[in-house]
């Protein structure tokens, strides 16, 4: 293998799985699983539409940063409360809405009679195609990430434990948690160009569930994570490389497997100490 | 005179075209105990919501601690919510993320810390007291979400109270408490009376909850005030059988009271 030419891609995997697992903390210790795909297919439809009008490479991150943002400051503004339904129920109509404008787009190039290669490589992703300046564009939005939990640590934790029970201790719920959305689409938007609109799913749920079964306490399940993100998605390539297998299907196997040995730990763990 | 901790007057709440709550003149001075009572689906709850902003009272209808909760814009009703702690009555859903119990009560300091800033050494002094004057020092590194259903109230109540709250609502605090912490909790909340001149407003079911240094009781029923007043004034056995019907007695030992239920009649 040549390591030179791989090197980028090898990177990409560990900052894209350690910058989504962290931010999965948030999603899964929220039970809001459907925010990641909801966001990561108004993304894919803002970049379909980009497409469409004659947008391509890298200037497509700006439709789809734009619909993701739409989409996070939706959920944002929607009270739970108001419209007298789950968050889960709200994501699932905005998620089903963003992923018919997707395929609606997509259906346009055929009509349209334009490729639409570049678009599909969106739901897959391109991981093996990834250069360094993919990479430095990844790692300067993680540090963007790590920035926000740093900053709004405590408030984050509140939020995680309840909305209600954050506002009631005078925390700015309604800012923190706008800010977190909009963070949310700018590391999925981002990500999903690379580890495929489809498969950004499992590095967001996987490394989360698994941290959580594997420690005790907010700051260590948030490090926990992002280490089982970043050998999730750098892992993932490793074996793909060498089994020369798909690199995008090994890293949700790999992060599925890791939420497997983490439930058997935990349970291993369990009747040691009972 | 003691300034208005809490004032009250028109307060109209609707719901799906019903009025779920009516008070038309309430006055609390500061650091006074009120006790709210009344059956099932009475008010209490959604009272306290209008305290806190949750539910937005109608403009000029409720004033805490001089503001007009209704006209307040968020950021100021935020800045409010931390001179006033809500202890909940539902508790929160456990969360997916293994939060510990220290952190949680630890949430309580996240707003008076203020936005973006950490907890301070002074922060985490408070938080580890109430820990311990709560009696959860046992629990205080292990999950939230694996306590008994009476330690998480217990934590609730510590994060309450590391607020340093100006005003104490509290929804039936001792709910799912053994006696034993049932009566620690009433000796606290009579200790914080007496030290720090705290304003409480305590919703319970349970008369054994009222602490002796209540001096007024509010009687909810179908979202109306039926009684206000002294406790020796309103907790009489007519207020209890209007209440919850015949089969019930009041009974006083000091200034303690207690609901039990009447001995039936005829033959053994």
């Amino acid at each position: 293998m040549d390591w030179l030419f791989w090197a980028p891609v090898l990177c990409a995997g560990l900052v894209a799985g350690a910058s989504t697992g962290m931010l999965g903390t948030y999603i899964v210790g929220m039970r809001i699983p459907f925010l990641g795909i909801c966001i990561a297919h108004a993304a894919l439809a803002g970049a379909v539409f980009g497409a469409l009008a004659g947008l391509t490479g890298t200037t497509l991150l700006l439709p789809a940063l734009a619909a993701a943002a739409l989409s996070a400051v939706l959920v944002g503004v929607i009270d739970p409360q108001t419209v007298r339904a789950d968050i889960n129920v709200v994501l699932g109509i905005l998620f089903s809405f963003t992923m018919g404008l997707a395929f609606l787009g997509l259906g346009l190039f055929s009509v349209y009679g334009v490729s639409d290669n570049e678009v599909r490589s969106l739901l897959w992703g391109s991981l093996a195609f990834c250069r360094w300046h993919d990479v430095w564009l990844m790692t300067g939005t993680a540090a963007v990430e790590l920035l926000f939990v740093v900053a709004f640590y405590k408030e984050m934790r509140a939020i995680l434990f309840s909305r209600t029970h954050a506002a009631a201790a005078g925390v700015h719920v309604t800012l923190v948690w706008t800010l977190f959305l909009l963070l949310a689409s700018l590391v999925l938007t981002v990500n999903f160009q690379t580890v495929g609109g489809l498969m950004i799913y499992s590095l967001l749920a996987n490394p989360a569930v698994a941290a959580a079964r594997l420690v005790r306490g907010y700051g260590r399940m948030l490090i926990v994570a992002a280490g089982l993100g970043g050998v999730s998605g750098a892992g993932g390539f490793l074996i793909s490389a060498w089994t020369d297998l798909p690199t995008g299907a090994m890293i949700v196997i790999l992060s599925s497997c890791l939420v497997g040995l983490a439930l058997a730990w935990e349970r291993w763990r369990g009747k040691r100490t009972s | 005179m003691t300034a208005l901790a809490i004032e009250i007057r028109g307060l109209q709440v609707r719901r799906e075209r019903r009025t779920i709550l009516s008070v038309d003149q309430l006055q609390v001075p500061g650091g006074a105990v009120l006790v709210i009572l009344g059956p099932n689906g009475a008010g209490k709850s959604t009272l306290l919501h209008c305290l806190t902003g949750a539910v937005r009272p109608p403009p000029g209808s409720v004033r805490i601690l001089g503001q007009d909760v209704g006209r307040l814009s968020t950021m100021a009703l935020t800045e409010l919510r931390r001179r006033v702690a809500h202890l909940a009555q539902v508790l929160a859903a456990g969360s997916e993320m293994p939060l510990l119990v220290r952190e949680v009560v630890a949430i309580g300091r996240t707003g008076r810390a203020g936005l973006a800033r950490p907890l301070t050494r002074y922060d985490w002094s408070l938080v580890d007291s109430w820990i311990e004057r709560l009696g959860l020092q046992r629990v205080a590194g292990q999950s939230y979400s694996a306590l008994s259903g009476g330690e998480q109230r217990k934590a609730l109540l510590a994060m309450a109270m590391v607020q340093e709250p100006e005003i104490l609502l509290l929804d039936e605090p001792t709910a799912n408490l053994d006696v034993y912490w049932r009566e620690q909790i009433v000796a606290t909340l009579e200790t914080l009376h007496r030290t720090q001149q705290l304003t409480i407003l305590l919703v319970c079911h349970d008369l054994e909850a009222i602490p002796t240094t209540t001096r007024h009781v509010l009687v909810l029923r179908d979202g109306r005030v039926v009684a206000h007043g002294p406790c020796r004034e309103v907790l009489t056995q007519d207020c209890i059988e209007n209440l919850y019907g015949r089969g019930l007695s009041v009974l006083q030992h000091g200034s303690r009271y207690v609901l039990v239920p009447q001995p039936q009649e005829g033959p053994a």
